[in-house]
């Protein structure tokens, strides 16, 4: 089924809660509506179930306007799935599947007919909530009784589904289960789905498109990976993140950034030689310490080249893979040369990035101050056949100080921007 | 969208009897309701026979057998006291009457608020009925129109019970906002508007010294001023009432999930809403008028009753309004024996039985893990 909202407006008295909203949902499609607290999702959700009414602008039903339809016409048409469904009655779960048949019955005191108690039956087989038909439903657990209302939305047998942050009182695993079941709904019997979401990852990870709302206007609309980025997340939510995608499913996913503003920052200068993914904990330690970090030299695709370009530090890249070239080696000594003290990790050493080690010793000739970290566990990171081995000996030989965790770094580093 | 294949997920028909259970649980809630009536014409028709003339009833002198007694409700020639028949008939058959009358009334006016406020808390006074009866029924006893024959027993109820559907006018008003009515904001505006009413109430009693007496015995609640009358009022009333309610009922049961959902289910809960307050503050407004503020009955029937049959309102309405007035029935019978001759506010009865079997119930309930 398709929906169309056409230049809605909606407001509570004279606070305008949409303005001028404006999209379409596809037959089929799983659409997600996020935003900020207050910015009209919830509200926008409501006016397509002609719960509250539209100051102005239309919301289209197969090309049929939504107000034309009757109460158990929109019944039929959408079902919704609210936040929570609390309830302090004693109802078992098959009594509340069994409302979701209320549209459907003729007379108000009929009884279930033999339909009824088929939907019901079927809606409640769909979302794996039959074993449990006869316990209270006050009884189950949040995931069980949040299955149990999708069952009474299936059992209206409804077009689309409309889901009010149907996940928001549910632990990670209750989540996923709701959120695999909606997807498997949507997929399986090609309900159109709109569903209000909170979780930036969740709604990444499920929908087809995702509508984003920022104080009542339609920010934009898209596919997830258009929609979520740090651009849009920092204009509507005011905060910096870090896109990421899920190597397996190429889905975006969020992560607040890591260059928050240090507490004090004081100048001194660190540079660090890393690789690997071990150097991306130590440049933000050094990060919210507030000391000002380059590193060098990285390949672009490596870990701790994505952390370092999240800290917005100075890098000296290399191509991917590649051997540290000869530019590369040279670019990487001046900036050590500039800086206080070198900081090393236990990257893993191949024929790669040997000349780091190298550099490292440069370091101590030019009179740095040098930290290396030691390895949390005895780990072979020499794939050069103990020439990493015998760099890292002649590098503590000449001076260099070895720091068992990086906590440790703080206090090691104290004297050294003083002179 | 292919309904059919949400329709069928399994090509096969589901097997034989597989809703044998929820046929049973039916069946069962249904035997409840034809057992329910049959209680209450039983002891509707034993209260009659209870009192200090008659078969039944505390140590006194006129004691008959029940043959005796039968043949005087029935004008039968035979030996019974000559004003026995039109003590039947004109005493103990009204109150009877007006009791399981105001119990049915009240029950079934309190199941439906607890649907409305959905909380099991809440009972028939929750929007300000009682406090409004009180300040008409008070004003009536103060004012020389009390004193007045005729007029002044008509007077007290009358006014009680245009005073009560002001107040809850009132209270609606307060928690109506462009049409719809919010029931956090109607129930916190019924406790103000209901505290300021007893103010009223108090300072009125207060200066009333000499009618102290029977303001207090009317505030307790007592089925003593019962009259065909009256009867034939809260018959009136408790018939729409219940009928509307139960008419409802199913849409009761989906506004319990929520408005948003009762909407979503093709119901109207504003309408819904509005159409129990106001057949609830007819029935309750009645009752009061005409019996006082009988406390507890509006709370546990329907609770009690909920844990027995369960929350699904088709049966519920039907099953609370039946024991509502079983319950007030056996009440009343107990406040005019216990102490014989004279008689207890039946109000005191209901608390002092309600209260304890109502909590045994919760505990019970409680302790098998099953929400009240």
């Amino acid at each position: 089924m398709k929906v169309g909202v056409n230049e809605l407006s909606f407001s509570f008295g004279k606070k305008t809660v949409l303005n001028n909203i404006s999209f379409e949902v596809g037959e089929g499609e799983f659409l997600g509506l996020m935003g900020p607290n207050g910015s009209g999702k919830t509200t926008l959700l409501r006016c397509l179930m002609n719960y509250l009414n539209p100051k102005s602008g239309e919301i289209l039903v197969d090309y049929r306007p939504l107000s034309d339809l009757s109460a158990v016409e929109v019944a039929k048409t959408f079902a919704v799935v609210p936040q929570s469904s609390a309830t302090d009655f004693t109802f078992s779960a098959y009594d509340i599947v069994m409302m979701g048949r209320i549209p459907h019955m003729e007379s108000r005191l009929a009884g279930a007919g033999r339909d009824d108690s088929l939907a019901v039956r079927t809606a409640m087989e769909r979302t794996n909530t039959w074993q449990f038909a006869g316990r209270q439903f006050s009884a189950l657990s949040g995931g069980e009784r949040q299955r149990v209302i999708i069952a009474r939305a299936l059992a209206q047998q409804p077009k689309a589904l409309l889901l009010d942050e149907p996940t928001v009182y549910l632990d990670i695993s209750g989540q996923i289960e709701i959120m695999d079941l909606v997807r498997k709904l949507n997929t399986e019997t090609g309900m159109t789905v709109i569903a209000v979401l909170h979780d930036v990852n969740l709604a990444a990870r499920y929908c087809d498109r995702i509508a984003l709302l920022n104080n009542g206007m339609l920010e934009t609309i898209g596919k997830p990976s258009e929609v979520i980025t740090p651009e849009n997340v920092q204009s509507v939510y005011g905060v910096d993140v870090v896109i990421r995608k899920d190597p397996f499913t190429d889905a975006v996913y969020v992560l607040p950034s890591l260059h928050g503003a240090p507490v004090h920052v004081h100048g001194t200068r660190v540079h660090v030689l890393s690789g690997g993914g071990t150097g991306g904990p130590v440049m933000k330690a050094l990060h919210d310490w507030g000391f000002s970090i380059s590193t060098g030299v990285l390949n672009v695709l490596d870990t701790d080249f994505e952390s370092a370009k999240d800290l917005r530090i100075p890098i000296v890249p290399e191509i991917p893979f590649a051997q540290i070239s000869d530019d590369s080696h040279s670019r990487n000594l001046k900036m050590i040369d500039e800086s206080e003290a070198v900081v090393v990790t236990r990257f893993p050493v191949g024929p790669g990035n040997l000349r780091n080690l190298e550099a490292a010793i440069h370091a101590i000739a030019l009179k740095k101050r040098v930290f290396l970290l030691a390895p949390p566990e005895e780990k072979d990171y020499d794939f050069v056949g103990g020439r990493a081995k015998s760099l890292v000996e002649r590098l503590l030989g000449s001076g260099a100080v070895q720091v068992r965790y990086i906590e440790d770094l703080q206090s090691a580093l104290k004297g050294v921007g003083k002179r | 969208m292919n309904w059919l294949r949400i329709m069928s997920p399994k090509p096969v028909a589901p097997e034989k009897g597989w809703d044998k259970d929820f046929q049973r649980m039916r069946r069962q809630r249904i035997l409840i309701l034809g057992v329910l009536p049959i209680i209450l014409a039983c002891v509707g028709f034993i209260a009659v026979f209870i009192g200090t003339t008659g078969p039944i009833g505390p140590g006194d002198p006129v004691r008959i057998s029940w043959g005796e007694a039968l043949d005087a409700l029935l004008h039968r020639h035979g030996n019974w006291p000559a004003d026995y028949h039109a003590i039947f008939w004109s005493v103990r058959i009204p109150r009877v009457l007006l009791a399981g009358l105001t119990g049915a009334a009240l029950a079934c006016a309190g199941t439906a608020m607890q649907a409305v406020f959905r909380n099991p808390m809440a009972d028939p006074y929750i929007v300000g009925v009682s406090s409004g009866a009180s300040l008409g029924a008070v004003v009536a006893g103060l004012s020389s129109l009390a004193t007045v024959a005729v007029i002044g027993s008509i007077i007290t109820p009358l006014l009680a019970f245009v005073s009560a559907l002001a107040t809850v006018f009132v209270v609606y008003w307060l928690g109506t906002v462009r049409g719809r009515v919010y029931v956090d904001t109607l129930l916190l505006s019924g406790v103000a508007v209901a505290a300021f009413l007893g103010a009223i109430v108090s300072f009125l009693i207060y200066f009333a010294r000499q009618e102290y007496h029977r303001i207090i015995f009317w505030l307790l609640g007592s089925l003593s001023l019962a009259t065909w009358t009256a009867v034939g009022v809260m018959a009136f009333c408790v018939v729409i009432g219940v009928v509307c309610i139960f008419l409802y009922s199913r849409d009761l049961n989906a506004l319990l999930l929520g408005e948003e959902t009762a909407h979503n289910l093709g119901t109207d809960p504003e309408f819904l809403k509005t159409l129990m307050l106001v057949m609830a503050a007819v029935m309750t407004s009645a009752a009061v008028a005409f019996t006082g503020v009988i406390g507890f009955v509006g709370l546990i029937i329907p609770h009690m009753v909920r844990l027995i049959v369960g929350a699904d309102h088709r049966i519920l309405v039907p099953a609370a309004t039946v024991t509502g007035a079983i319950f007030l029935i056996i009440a009343d019978s107990l406040a005019r024996t216990v102490i014989a001759p004279n008689e207890l506010p039946v109000g005191i009865i209901t608390a002092l039985c309600g209260g304890p079997f109502f909590l045994y119930l919760l505990r019970r309930s409680r302790t098998r893990g099953e929400p009240a």
